[in-house]
């Protein structure tokens, strides 16, 4: 009202040039309220202050994983879509937690890998996200922006993994060492001069950050790791076959991130389920 | 450019550094119980203040601790504080919200890990201080409408909102392991925003008071010269 009543004092051709500003602003505000939102999760990670245990640990980052990315689709008007991508931070992140808590870290990207350095690695870990949830202002009325994530992590020994004919590597499901869940939390007040883009950013930051220490703190205690560790300190190998291509396990998608990278199929032979397991 | 039109430029300057020179009235009420008071204060010694982040429903603000930070190196700069976000990185994932030691006998536990101990030696750590509390807005009424039109815009209204501030402060003995004391400060207060065209904020600094007290008593605890 105080808009239209400011505006009616100007003059004709100010009147069109006005009114053009308006349906202009108001076409921004419309568009507005229907856009997405899309966070890429940036931080930087210190590293673990750990002794590293004296482990050559593999590393597989199933393509689920490296690439993840959370989608909430708009309920209402007066809502927007969020898109979530997680995969690059979650890489990031866990690398520096690997790299901190064992001797060695080796990425297993492909075949090449696993044959070169497969004789001295202990265990192959691979890391899948099972859920994340977010929650902002606006859902629930609470100054509080919150991510909670729910992880599970599989150990297997390096014979579990092997070639299939198209050069995608399989993993074993029942040959794994443990399996085992990790949830993290992480939150983030509101604060002036912030948007929501910048807070679900830092609370998920601060999830990720809880991830690795939840998982650093209980790693030992986990009781199928502990046989793992048990094991390994008193000598006895778990990598004493040599790895050889076998058909009907469950792929392992790979991001094809470096440029010798296979290309990495899934297989369609593999159950809904047995796919979940690994990736 | 007349007289007039100075004056028109003017007035909202002046009403603007007016307000500035406003600020709402805040009540504080500080507490303390402190023991082994470093007499010839700390030395070379450093200290650490950490906020504490565990609750469900708010986290201590880094940027209070930074403020209380800043008072005491500032009121003695002999006084080694040591940022917090650098120290929990540094002691990364020791002092997060999930693994933070909640009493300062469990210190000895993280003390076990070679690594962990070293880096403590070498930073010279006396005291650990945890601050635990919050700032909120409380009950606001009233009410402000603003219009902008070509060359014009105003506000026209009035608005008035409390502020509270809660912290506590636990004093820890690096090297004894031990409490040693704590502070606390309550502080609230009413800030007001009355609206004729240009809205001016008369704040109440009520965090910033909260900081300055909490920030004063322990000086008074660390420094030799206060």
């Amino acid at each position: 009202m105080g808009v239209a009543s400011l505006v009616s004092t100007t003059s004709g051709l100010e009147h069109v040039r006005i009114g053009r500003w308006l349906l202009l602003l108001c076409l921004t505000l419309l568009g507005t309220g229907c856009a997405s939102k899309q966070v890429v999760v940036e931080g930087n990670f210190p590293t673990p202050l750990l002794d590293p245990l004296p482990i050559t640990l593999g590393v597989i980052y199933p393509q689920a994983f490296a690439e993840h990315e959370f989608f909430d689709e708009a309920k209402g008007r007066t809502e927007t879509d969020w898109l979530v991508k997680t995969g690059e931070a979650q890489v990031t992140f866990w690398d520096k937690v690997f790299t901190g808590m064992f001797d060695e870290v080796v990425h297993i990207r492909d075949w090449e890998t696993v044959l070169a350095h497969g004789a001295d690695i202990d265990g192959v870990i691979i890391p899948a996200i099972s859920d994340l949830q977010y929650t902002i202002p606006t859902h629930t009325n609470v100054k509080i922006y919150e991510i909670w994530m729910r992880y599970e992590f599989r150990l297997v020994d390096i014979s579990a993994i092997h070639q299939q004919d198209d050069g995608a590597l399989t993993v074993n499901p029942d040959e794994r060492l443990a399996a085992w869940p990790v949830t993290a939390y992480g939150k983030t007040p509101t604060a002036f001069l912030q948007t929501d883009e910048e807070a679900v950013n830092l609370a998920a930051v601060v999830a990720l950050r809880d991830a690795g220490a939840h998982f650093i703190t209980t790693f030992g205690a986990t009781p199928d790791i502990a046989v793992w560790l048990d094991n390994i300190a008193n000598g006895i190998s778990q990598n004493d076959t040599i790895p050889t291509p076998e058909s009907g396990d469950v792929p392992v998608p790979v991001p094809p991130k470096e440029a010798d990278a296979p290309e990495v199929k899934e297989n369609p032979t593999a159950t809904a389920a047995q796919t979940d397991s690994v990736s | 450019m007349g007289g007039a039109m100075r004056l028109k430029i003017l007035r909202p300057v002046g009403i603007i550094l007016t307000a500035l020179l406003f600020e709402g009235c805040v009540n504080a009420t500080v507490d303390e119980m402190t023991y082994n008071e470093p007499v010839a204060g700390i030395g070379e010694s450093s200290v650490v203040i950490l906020g504490r982040r565990h609750a469900p429903d708010y986290d201590t603000e880094f940027d209070f601790i930074e403020c209380i930070g800043d008072h005491i190196h500032s009121g003695d700069p002999s006084i080694d504080v040591i940022n917090e976000i650098a120290f929990i990185n540094q002691f990364y994932p020791w002092f997060e919200p999930r693994t933070a030691p909640l009493q300062p006998q469990t210190i000895d536990q993280l003390l076990e890990l070679p690594i962990v101990a070293n880096q403590f030696a070498e930073m010279k750590l006396e005291y650990m201080i945890w601050i635990d509390g919050k700032t909120v807005d409380t009950d606001s009424v009233g009410s402000m409408s603003c219009g902008i039109g070509p060359g014009v815009a105003g506000c026209f209204g009035f608005g008035t909102w409390g502020t509270e501030s809660e912290y506590e402060a636990t004093i820890w003995d690096f090297t004894d392991k031990v409490e040693v004391g704590k502070v606390s400060a309550v502080t609230s207060g009413q800030s007001y925003m009355p609206a004729v065209i240009v809205p001016i904020p008369i704040i109440a600094p009520v965090q910033g008071t909260a900081c300055d007290s909490l920030g004063d008593q322990l000086l008074e605890y660390l420094s030799a010269h206060h």
